[in-house]
């Protein structure tokens, strides 16, 4: 996969929404160079590093991924050990978008290149640089802040605007939620997925990378398996 | 026996739509462990609701109960089922009191409903009454509304299901909807959830219908309780592995590959398929619309249940000809069947274009398929003038005439109107001997597994407890089995059936992952003793609405027309045997012989004599 997206610098989203999935030839390349754990090295922030790539092919929207993700990323306190939580779906950071005609798309941070999220966030950039949310140096993933957060949700509004949408609210801390852990290099909708559709993609520094939302991906794959519009949200 | 400490939330919605209430209402401890959740914890509410034994199904009072189980919510693997529960319009006993007897019936469809339903914090939904006018229910965690659905009234499921979600502008509803069959009240609509998963048998989107409610969407952010967290946490581990494995692979596989449509080829060989009205077992055509054609001409992709790695549904797209452009489901082995070789039609884009049609009006397609099959042998044999078709020339193998026909059920305009109340009412109406070749028991048409040369499945088909039902179970055992098993929220294809070589959920399974979520210790056996009572339940259900041993029967065409075609030809019942069969399984499971009814002391074993009394 790597070597695919390297020989296009400058891929537009359509190329990329193909690169990742959607062209038969990439798909192979998917399944035979996603990887399921990542080489985590602690270094200094130059690109996004992993990014998670779906298999729109393979996917057949179980919903696996959400609770995995969710019982991973919310654990509990059990006899004084932190054990994975039951899984509720709600707060997973990965979301299975399903429509009719049959497509399911899921959708998770896709640590956009070019940060949209953060460029919104209205909270000046302390000594590290960091703006409450912030860009993690060691994998790259998008965190927030939560003492320096005022909860505007600037973030989510930027993330739905033609991004995945994934970044939202939580609705009881009314803080920025959904933004993708990659599990600490374990990312557990990738081995959970019991269709093998997820896997991880390594994002080379200037490459362009953006999350598209999840009704576009599927508009495109409804036109381009049933030769339908799309119908409803 | 250790009590109840998770799994449960310990109440169902109750909606009232007469009186636009909505209340929780609280579950016994007892019932739960007596009936678990899904279709047993549905019959104990539907037997304690009813307002009388012989209430009409469509009368306002009738509950309408749609039941997950106590695995529902969780990511446990194959766990997404909800079962419908409520009297059947269709079935009546033979020798009736009254109008309104009728069996009960217990739909069941996979997806997602039954886990979304648990989300918003409740173990089941019963809805009773009547809405003052067309009306759809949102369930959005404990808020309950009642809203206007004069503008959706009409719509067909295919794109009901987007509008809606549309209008309430979040596409993680889970939605349960009716079709204009439904809301015409043909005799067996369906209710329908993401366009092509159906609860499909016995009438229940009749009932819905009745209750002037076009839909139920739900969405909750809970997830269910659970009794032993770290239990669970392995036994999650231990269930995703069950379709690891060599075996375990072939059979996921095959029902990735082709889903149950697998069974397209491999009955109409083996002449178990209901061909040709059920006269025959074989078809000959069936290399035109088996799982292989399909897979070459029509299927796109497949897709998966919730936490479900089977991905046993196809949808798919007609790519060529006058029906190119149409996009839907299927075919599966039930639809394939019905609208296919049941019909004789070899034309699989034509099987499709049916089938989407079936299913976006809302009607059952194996009694649409059964009904269209009888017609079409009663116009062959010269039984009915083309004035009592009007005017359609329903012939066997002609896809269009059957898309006629379908149409005019689901508006019930002209033949219509009779057809929708299923092929037993035809053959009272059209007679000349047409009984015998009525394929239906109790009021309910047979599904797609032909039974001259099976024969155990004939045994399954006049005991089943919801009339004519192929998924029952071919013996008591696998009857109680079942009962089990949809009363869990577990699919019956993700189980090993009982029989310890196939992989899959087994009750061994079902005992352990029943203790970490629930902290109930049942042992194999009393699970399977909580399969037998549930059956007895629904067995003495229908005996206070007037069922008798008479009413187990099956239609004379399967001892009398021996196959003609194919590997069973010559295969037909064998009448002393099918009775000595019968005899047997009252017995065994310790019913009366002469009026089928469960004895004292095997209701008193299976603690239902209190449950009995109390009515």
């Amino acid at each position: 996969m790597s070597e695919h997206v390297s020989n296009h610098n400058n891929v537009s989203r359509r190329d990329f929404l193909t690169a990742l999935g959607l062209g038969s030839g990439a798909m192979l390349l998917l399944g035979g160079c996603g990887s399921k754990t990542l080489d985590l090295v602690d270094r200094p922030y130059k690109g996004p590093y992993w990014a998670l790539a779906v298999d729109y092919a393979k996917c057949a929207g179980c919903r696996t991924c959400e609770t995995a993700c969710a019982a991973h990323n919310n654990p509990l306190k059990h006899n004084g050990k932190t054990v994975p939580g039951l899984g509720n779906p709600r707060l997973a950071n990965i979301r299975v978008h399903s429509f009719n005609p049959d497509v399911d798309v899921p959708v998770s941070c896709a640590m956009c290149s070019d940060e949209p999220c953060i460029a919104a966030c209205p909270i000046s950039p302390d000594a590290k640089g960091r703006k409450a949310l912030y860009r993690d140096t060691r994998l790259g993933v998008i965190r927030n802040d939560a003492q320096r957060c005022i909860g505007c949700g600037s973030c989510a509004e930027a993330c739905a605007d033609g991004r995945t949408a994934i970044l939202h609210l939580d609705e009881l801390t009314r803080r920025p939620a959904g933004m993708c852990t990659l599990c600490d290099g374990e990312p557990q909708c990738v081995i959970s997925c019991p269709y093998e559709a997820l896997s991880i993609v390594e994002i080379k520094p200037g490459q362009i990378y953006k999350g598209l939302p999840a009704h576009q991906v599927a508009g495109e794959l409804a036109q381009q398996w049933y030769g339908l519009e799309l119908q409803g949200v | 026996m250790a009590g109840i400490s998770g799994g449960y939330f310990g109440n169902i919605l109750k909606v009232d739509l007469s009186s636009g209430s909505a209340q929780r209402v609280p579950i016994d401890e007892k019932d739960y462990r007596l009936f678990l959740g899904g279709r047993g914890l549905g019959i104990k509410l539907l037997w304690d609701n009813l307002p009388s034994p012989g209430a009409e199904s469509t009368s306002p009072a009738t509950p309408l109960i749609f039941m997950p189980g106590p695995f529902s919510g969780l990511p446990l693997p194959s766990c997404s089922r909800t079962c419908v529960i409520t009297k059947s319009p269709l079935t009546s006993p033979l020798n009736s009191a009254g109008p309104g007897d009728s069996t009960l019936t217990y739909a069941n469809v996979g997806g997602f409903f039954g886990p979304e339903l648990r989300m918003a914090g409740f173990d089941g939904l019963m809805i009773v009454g009547k809405a003052s006018k067309p009306s759809y229910l949102v369930i959005t965690d404990g808020r309950v509304e009642l809203r206007d659905a004069g503008h959706l009234w009409g719509m067909g499921t295919d794109e009901f299901e987007p509008a809606l979600k549309k209008e309430l502008g979040d596409n993680r509803f889970q939605i349960m909807c009716i079709g204009p069959s439904g809301e015409k009240q043909v005799s067996y609509a369906c209710i329908i959830h993401t366009a092509a998963r159906v609860a499909g048998r016995g009438g229940s989107g009749a009932v819905m219908g009745s209750k002037n409610l076009k839909a139920v969407a739900v969405l909750g952010a809970k997830v269910p309780p659970v009794a032993d967290h770290p239990l669970f946490l392995e036994r999650l581990e231990e269930c995703r592995e069950i379709y690891n494995g060599m075996i375990s692979h072939f059979l996921r596989d095959m029902m990735r590959g082709q889903g149950t449509a697998w069974f397209l080829d491999m009955n109409s060989n083996d002449g178990k398929m209901s061909v040709r009205n059920f006269r025959e077992g074989t078809f000959e055509a069936i290399e035109k619309i088996d799982g292989d054609a399909a897979q070459k001409e029509i299927w796109v992709r497949s897709y998966a249940c919730y936490c479900c790695p089977l991905a046993c549904k196809k949808s798919g797209r007609v790519r060529t000809g006058p029906f190119a452009g149409l996009v839907h489901d299927g075919p599966e082995y039930e639809t394939g069947t019905m609208f296919g070789s049941n019909l004789m039609i070899s034309d699989l884009k034509g099987v499709v274009r049916q089938i989407f049609h079936g299913d976006d009006s809302g009607m059952d397609i194996i009694s649409a398929g059964a009904v269209i099959g009888f017609l079409m042998e009663c116009r062959e044999k010269g039984l009915i003038t083309p004035a009592f078709l009007d005017g359609i020339d329903l012939r066997w193998g002609d896809a269009s005439a059957s898309m006629q026909m379908i149409e005019k059920i689901s508006k019930r305009q002209g033949i219509g109107d009779l057809a929708a109340l299923g092929v037993r009412a035809l053959a009272d109406e059209i007679g000349q001997g047409s009984h015998e070749f009525a394929i239906h028991v109790k009021g309910q048409e047979l599904a797609a597994w032909n039974v001259q040369a099976n024969p155990v499945k004939g045994l399954c088909y006049a005991t089943s407890n919801r009339g004519a039902c192929h998924h029952s179970g071919d013996n008591a055992q696998a009857q109680d089995f079942t009962a089990m098993i949809d009363s869990t929220g577990l699919c019956a294809f993700a189980t090993d059936q009982d029989a310890p070589i196939l992989p899959g959920h087994s009750v061994k399974t079902v005992s352990e992952n029943l203790a970490a979520v629930t902290g109930l210790e049942l042992s194999e056996d009393e699970l399977r003793q909580t399969g037998e009572r549930i059956y007895n339940l629904e067995k003495m259900f229908n005996f206070l609405e007037g069922f008798r041993r008479e009413d187990d029967v099956l239609p004379e065409r399967f001892f009398k027309d021996a196959f003609t075609v194919g590997s069973e030809a010559g295969a037909v019942l064998d009448r002393a045997e099918f009775k000595q069969t019968l005899d047997e399984y009252y017995t065994g499971r310790g019913w009366d012989p002469i009026t089928s009814r469960p004895s004292e002391a095997t209701l008193n074993r299976l603690n239902l004599t209190e449950i009995i009394r109390a009515t």
